[in-house]
C-alpha cells in the first residue's frame, strides 16, 4: 500500500532566458505513496506548475535545464527521451490541466479523443475502445454518455469538459494523476462536483493524485499531505492537519490568515503579507520570503534555510525563526 | 496604510529590446533615397534627359558611374531622378489610403452598429473587385496620364485594404477594459479615439504603412513596365526596366541598376516595418 | 433600520437582453434592488448568472432593455450624451482584469489624470498635486512610479492604479466587478483592505460583484444572490450566511471550500449545471436543480418577499427559522 510511487530528489528546473537563468524550481525533494492525495499549494510564480510539468517530463529540451531525479514507479524521468516518456504517459502518469478547452481538441468528437488513447496505447479494437470510452464517460458522471460520445468539446459546459479531460486521463488506468488547478475556472458548485469526483475515482481505482492549487480550501479536506511552495522551493510540508494547525513557517500562516473566510464578520480586516512574490530572474541570497516576513532577522537575508524536521513525523519546514510549536488548534 | 506596500520587491524593468544595426542601416539607406529624390536638382548630376550620342550603352566608368543607356543618358542620374516618381507614388497614394481608410476603420470599429455594418459591407465589395485590374483600367482610359492621377487612383484603390487592417486592429483594442474605463469616466469619443485607441494601433498602422508603400512602389513599377505610368522621357524605376528590355543583351547595366535600386528600397521598407512591429508589440515584450 | 435612509441607487426591473428573436438571451431578467448611502452591497452568483452584466448595465456600458436606474433620485436610464457622461462620473467601475484595465502605452500619472483632463475640473499644478495624492493613497509612490508605463506593473499594482483613477472624480458609488479574482491570495487581501480604507475616507458606497462567497462576506453589509438573471435572495450578510432562506444560497454556501481540514467535507452537492439562459425553466428558474422543487415551482414564478426585516427571498418554500 505505501510503496513509493514517486520519488523526487533535489529537482531543479532552470529556464534560460535572454535576461539570464530563472530557477523556477530550485531543489525540491519529496515522496509520494500509493493511493495518496498530495496537495501542492503556492501563489503564482511559486513554481508549482513548472514542478508538475517537470515530473510529467513535459519540459521542452531547449532552453530548459532539469537536474536531480524523478523516479516514477522506478523509472527515471529526468533526462528521459520523449520516446521513453511516451511509454509512461497515460499508463503510469496522466495530467489534468487547468483549462479543459485547451486540453481537448475542439474539432474532434470527445469519444474519439478517448478512443485514440485506448487504441494506440492498449491496442484495443474499435468496438472495445468505444465501449470502454463510454464506460469511462459514465464513470466521470457524464449523463447519457452514449449520445455525448459524439459531441464536440464546444457543445459541453466547462464542468462537463473537465469531466471529459479526467476521463481521457483515466483511459489507460494510470497510477498517478497530476491535476493542475483543475477547478480554477469553474463555478463553486461545479468545483465541488469535480473535486468529489477526483476523490471517489482515487478510491475506486486506487491511484494517487497530486492536486496543485493556489486555494487552500481546495486541499484542506481532500489532501492527505500538503506541500507549500514559495519561489520555487518547498517551505513547509507535512500531513494536512500539521500544515494547517501546527505550521512553523511564517509564510504558511500568512497565506492562511490572508485568505478571507466565510465565517468572518463583515468588514473583518484581513492580515496582509506586504509586497508580492519575488521575481525569480533576480535571485537574492537568503530566504526568498525574508523581504515580506515579519519575523525576518539579519540571518534570513544572508543564508537560505533548509528543510528541517518538526516534531510530527514527516512534517518539515524551512525557516530560521519558526513559529513556536503549538499543541492544539486553539493556539493558532 | 503601512500594509499597502506592494512595492518592496521592485518592479521589473522592461526587457531591453534593441532594434539592431541592420535596422539602422536600412533607415540610413531609405533616408539617402528620400534625400536623393528631394535634392536631385541640386546634386551634381547630369541632366537625366540629356542625350550624349558619343557614349551609348557604355559600362560604368568614372564619368558615368552607372554607365549610360542606349540614348547615351546617364543611368545614375536617371536612377536618382526615377526614384522621385516611385517615392511620390508610394507616399502620395498611402497618404490618401490612410487619410481615408484609417479614420473610417477606427470609427467603424469603435462605434460598431450600423455604421460599421454598412462601411464594412461596402469595403468588402470593393475588396472583392481585383484592384490591380481596376487601377490599370482607370489609368489607361483617364488620359493624359499625370503623376497626380496615378497617385489618386492607386491611393483610392488602397482604401479598403487600409480600412480592413485598421478596423481589425482597432477592434482588438476597443474591447479592452481601459477603453470601457475611459468611457465610464466621461471621456469624450474624440479623447478615446486619440488617447486610448490611436497610440495602441499606431505600431500596426506604421508597419502596414511601410509595407503599403513598398507594395505601391512595386505596383508603379509594374504599371510603368506596361507603359501605363508617367510618360517617357521622364524616368521612373519601372519604365527604365521596361526600356532596358530591348537592349538587355548589349547593356545589362541598364536593367541592373534600376532593379537594384528598387529591390534595396523594398527590402529596407519591409525589414523596417517588420522590425518595428515586433519592437512595439507589448505582449511580446512582456515575458 | 435601513428603510429610514434614502437609497443612493434605486434599481427597478432592470432587464438586459442580448440578441433578437429566437436567439434573445435575457442575461438580466428583471432585477430590483436598492443601495443605501455608505453601505457595501455584495452581488454573488455563478458565471453566467448576470451579475457582471447588471454592473455594466448600471453604468450603461451595456444598454438595459427595460427598467429604471435612479441615482440620488434622478433617473439616469434614458440619459444620453453629456448628461450621461456627467452621471457616469458619479458612479465609477473597476474591472476584473487589472492588466487590460490600463492602457499599456500611457504613463501612470496620465492614466489617473485622464478623467480630470476630460472634464477639466482641475488644471495645472492643482491637477498634478491631486494625481500624486491619489497615487499615494492607493500605495503607489508617484515620485518613483508616476512616470512609468502601465505595462510595467504587476496585477495588484495595476488594480491600485485603476482604483486611483476611479476615485479621481470623487464618485459616490463604486462598482467593483470581480476586482480581486485575478490576484494572488496575499495581494487580494491588500486590495480588499485598501477598498475598506478608501471607502471610509471618501464616504463611498460600494457594489461589490464577485463569485467568491468568502470575499463577499468579508466586505459586504448586505448580499444579493443571483441565479440565471434573477435575484434569489437578498439580505444582511450575517443573516444570509448564517441562515440562508433560498435553497440555492444554501447549496452555494455548502459548496464553498473552507480552508479548514476540520470543516465537513462538502455534503450535499448541487447536482447538474445551470440551464442555458436561452431556454430558462418555467416558473422558478432554479427548479431544475432544486431538490425541493414541486409542481407549483414550475407553474408559478416566485417573487421577492420579505421573510425578515431587510431579508427578501424569491422562493415558494424558503427555509425560515421559526
Amino acid at each position: 500500500m505505501s510503496e513509493r510511487l514517486l520519488e523526487v530528489t533535489d529537482l531543479r528546473t532552470t529556464f534560460r532566458t535572454v535576461t539570464g537563468a530563472v530557477p523556477a524550481v530550485g531543489g525540491v525533494s519529496f515522496d509520494l505513496h500509493g493511493n495518496e492525495t498530495l496537495g501542492i499549494v503556492g501563489e503564482s510564480g511559486s513554481g508549482k506548475t513548472v514542478l508538475a510539468r517537470t515530473i510529467m517530463g513535459l519540459q521542452p529540451r531547449t532552453n530548459v535545464e532539469v537536474t536531480g531525479s524523478v523516479l516514477l514507479n522506478g523509472h527515471q524521468v529526468v533526462g528521459a527521451s520523449e520516446r521513453t516518456m511516451r511509454t509512461m504517459w497515460a499508463t503510469e502518469v496522466a495530467m489534468v490541466f487547468q483549462d479543459p478547452m485547451t486540453s481537448l481538441n475542439p474539432v474532434m468528437r470527445i469519444g474519439r479523443q478517448i478512443d485514440e488513447t485506448l487504441r494506440v496505447r492498449l491496442g484495443m479494437d474499435r468496438h472495445a475502445a468505444r465501449a470502454r470510452a463510454i464506460e469511462l464517460l459514465t464513470m466521470v458522471g457524464i449523463p447519457s454518455a452514449q449520445s455525448r460520445y459524439r459531441a464536440y468539446p464546444t457543445e459541453l459546459s466547462g464542468g462537463m469538459r473537465q469531466r471529459v479531460v479526467i476521463a481521457t486521463a483515466l483511459a489507460c488506468s494510470p497510477k498517478l494523476i497530476i491535476a493542475d488547478e483543475p477547478t480554477t475556472g469553474l463555478d463553486v458548485t461545479i468545483q465541488a462536483q469535480i473535486l468529489n469526483l477526483l476523490d471517489s475515482l482515487k478510491e475506486q481505482l486506487s491511484m494517487s493524485v497530486i492536486l496543485i492549487t493556489h486555494d487552500l480550501g481546495v486541499v484542506a479536506t481532500r489532501a492527505t499531505r500538503i506541500i507549500v511552495m514559495y519561489a520555487g522551493q518547498i517551505v513547509e510540508m507535512g500531513d494536512t492537519r500539521d500544515v494547517f494547525f501546527h505550521h512553523r513557517m511564517p509564510y504558511t500562516r500568512a497565506l492562511l490568515d490572508s485568505s478571507p473566510k466565510v465565517t468572518n464578520a463583515p468588514h473583518t480586516r484581513l492580515a496582509v503579507i506586504p509586497g508580492r512574490p519575488p521575481n525569480l530572474s533576480t535571485p537574492q541570497p537568503g530566504c526568498a520570503f525574508a523581504p515580506r516576513c515579519a519575523y525576518a532577522t539579519e540571518r534570513c537575508h544572508v543564508e537560505a534555510p533548509t528543510l528541517v524536521d518538526a516534531s510530527a513525523p514527516g512534517h518539515r519546514f524551512a525557516c530560521w525563526n519558526p513559529l513556536p510549536e503549538t499543541s492544539d488548534r486553539e493556539a493558532r | 496604510m503601512s500594509d499597502l506596500l506592494d512595492q518592496s520587491p521592485g518592479i521589473e524593468p522592461l526587457r531591453e529590446q534593441r532594434l539592431g544595426p541592420l535596422f539602422w542601416i536600412c533607415v540610413g539607406w531609405l533616408t539617402l533615397n528620400v534625400l536623393g529624390a528631394i535634392f536631385a536638382n541640386v546634386l551634381p548630376l547630369v541632366n537625366p534627359l540629356y542625350q550624349n550620342y558619343i557614349v551609348i550603352n557604355a559600362g560604368p566608368s568614372l564619368h558615368h558611374l552607372f554607365g549610360t543607356d542606349d540614348l547615351g543618358r546617364d543611368i545614375l542620374s536617371r536612377v536618382v531622378f526615377g526614384s522621385r516618381v516611385s517615392l511620390a507614388v508610394g507616399s502620395g497614394a498611402m497618404l490618401i489610403g490612410f487619410g481615408i481608410g484609417m479614420p473610417l476603420g477606427m470609427l467603424a470599429a469603435y462605434r460598431r452598429g450600423r455604421l460599421d455594418s454598412i462601411l464594412t459591407a461596402v469595403m468588402y465589395v470593393l475588396l472583392a473587385f481585383p484592384a490591380i485590374i481596376a487601377v490599370i483600367a482607370v489609368i489607361s482610359f483617364w488620359t493624359p496620364r499625370t503623376l497626380v492621377k496615378i497617385i489618386v487612383v492607386i491611393g483610392l484603390a488602397s482604401v479598403p485594404l487600409v480600412y480592413r487592417v485598421i478596423r481589425s486592429a482597432t477592434l482588438a483594442v476597443a474591447t479592452k477594459d481601459y477603453v470601457t474605463a475611459a468611457k465610464v469616466q466621461g471621456s469624450t469619443d474624440r479623447r478615446i479615439l486619440f488617447r486610448e485607441l490611436l497610440p495602441n494601433i499606431a505600431p500596426i498602422a506604421v508597419s502596414f504603412l511601410l509595407i503599403g508603400v513598398a507594395t505601391v512602389v512595386t505596383l508603379e513599377g509594374a504599371l510603368a513596365f506596361l507603359g501605363l505610368s508617367v510618360n517617357p522621357p521622364t524616368p521612373s524605376w519601372g519604365n527604365m526596366i521596361n526600356e532596358s528590355r530591348t537592349v538587355m543583351a548589349q547593356n545589362p547595366w541598364l536593367v541592373i541598376f534600376p532593379s537594384l535600386a528598387l529591390c534595396l528600397f523594398l527590402l529596407c521598407l519591409n525589414f523596417i516595418g517588420d522590425r518595428l512591429r515586433s519592437y512595439f508589440d507589448v505582449t511580446e515584450v512582456k515575458l | 433600520m435601513s428603510d429610514e435612509r434614502q437609497p443612493l441607487l434605486k434599481v427597478r426591473d432592470l432587464t438586459v437582453t442580448f440578441g433578437k428573436g429566437a436567439h434573445a438571451v435575457s442575461a438580466v431578467a428583471g432585477v430590483s434592488f436598492d443601495i443605501y448611502e455608505g453601505e457595501t452591497l455584495g452581488l454573488v452568483g455563478e458565471s453566467g448568472c448576470g451579475k457582471s452584466t447588471t454592473g455594466k448595465a448600471l453604468m450603461k456600458i451595456v444598454a438595459p432593455s427595460s427598467g429604471t436606474v435612479e441615482l440620488d433620485g434622478v433617473d439616469i436610464t434614458h440619459q444620453r450624451g453629456r448628461a450621461l457622461r456627467q452621471a457616469r462620473t458619479r458612479m465609477q467601475m473597476i474591472f476584473q482584469d487589472p492588466i487590460s484595465s490600463l492602457n499599456p502605452r500611457r504613463r501612470v500619472r496620465g492614466i489617473v489624470a485622464e478623467p480630470l483632463d476630460a472634464w477639466k475640473t482641475v488644471t495645472g499644478e492643482q491637477r498634478d498635486r491631486l494625481v500624486d495624492e491619489l497615487l499615494n493613497q492607493v500605495g503607489i509612490d508617484p515620485e518613483v512610479y508616476g512616470d512609468r508605463y502601465a505595462r510595467q506593473f504587476s496585477g495588484g499594482q495595476c488594480q491600485r492604479i485603476s482604483i486611483a483613477r476611479a476615485l479621481a472624480m470623487r464618485p459616490q458609488l463604486l462598482i467593483c466587478d470581480e476586482v480581486v479574482s485575478a490576484l494572488d491570495v496575499s495581494v487580494q487581501a491588500q486590495i480588499l483592505n485598501l477598498l475598506e480604507d478608501l471607502k471610509a475616507e471618501y464616504g463611498l458606497t460600494l457594489l461589490f460583484i464577485a463569485h467568491d462567497l468568502a470575499v463577499v462576506k468579508n466586505i459586504s453589509d448586505r448580499v444579493a444572490v443571483m441565479y440565471l438573471g434573477r435575484i434569489g435572495e437578498i439580505g444582511p450578510s450575517e443573516v444570509l450566511y448564517e441562515a440562508p432562506a433560498h435553497p440555492y444560497t444554501k447549496f452555494l454556501l455548502g459548496a464553498s471550500l473552507e480552508a479548514d481540514p476540520d470543516s465537513a467535507p462538502t455534503g450535499a452537492v448541487l447536482e447538474g449545471e445551470p440551464p442555458s439562459p436561452l431556454d430558462p425553466p418555467s416558473g422558478c428558474r432554479f427548479r431544475s436543480r432544486c431538490p425541493y422543487a414541486t409542481e407549483r415551482c414550475a407553474r408559478e414564478e416566485p417573487v421577492l418577499t420579505e421573510v425578515a426585516p431587510g431579508h427578501q427571498v424569491a422562493c415558494h418554500f424558503p427555509f425560515i427559522a421559526q
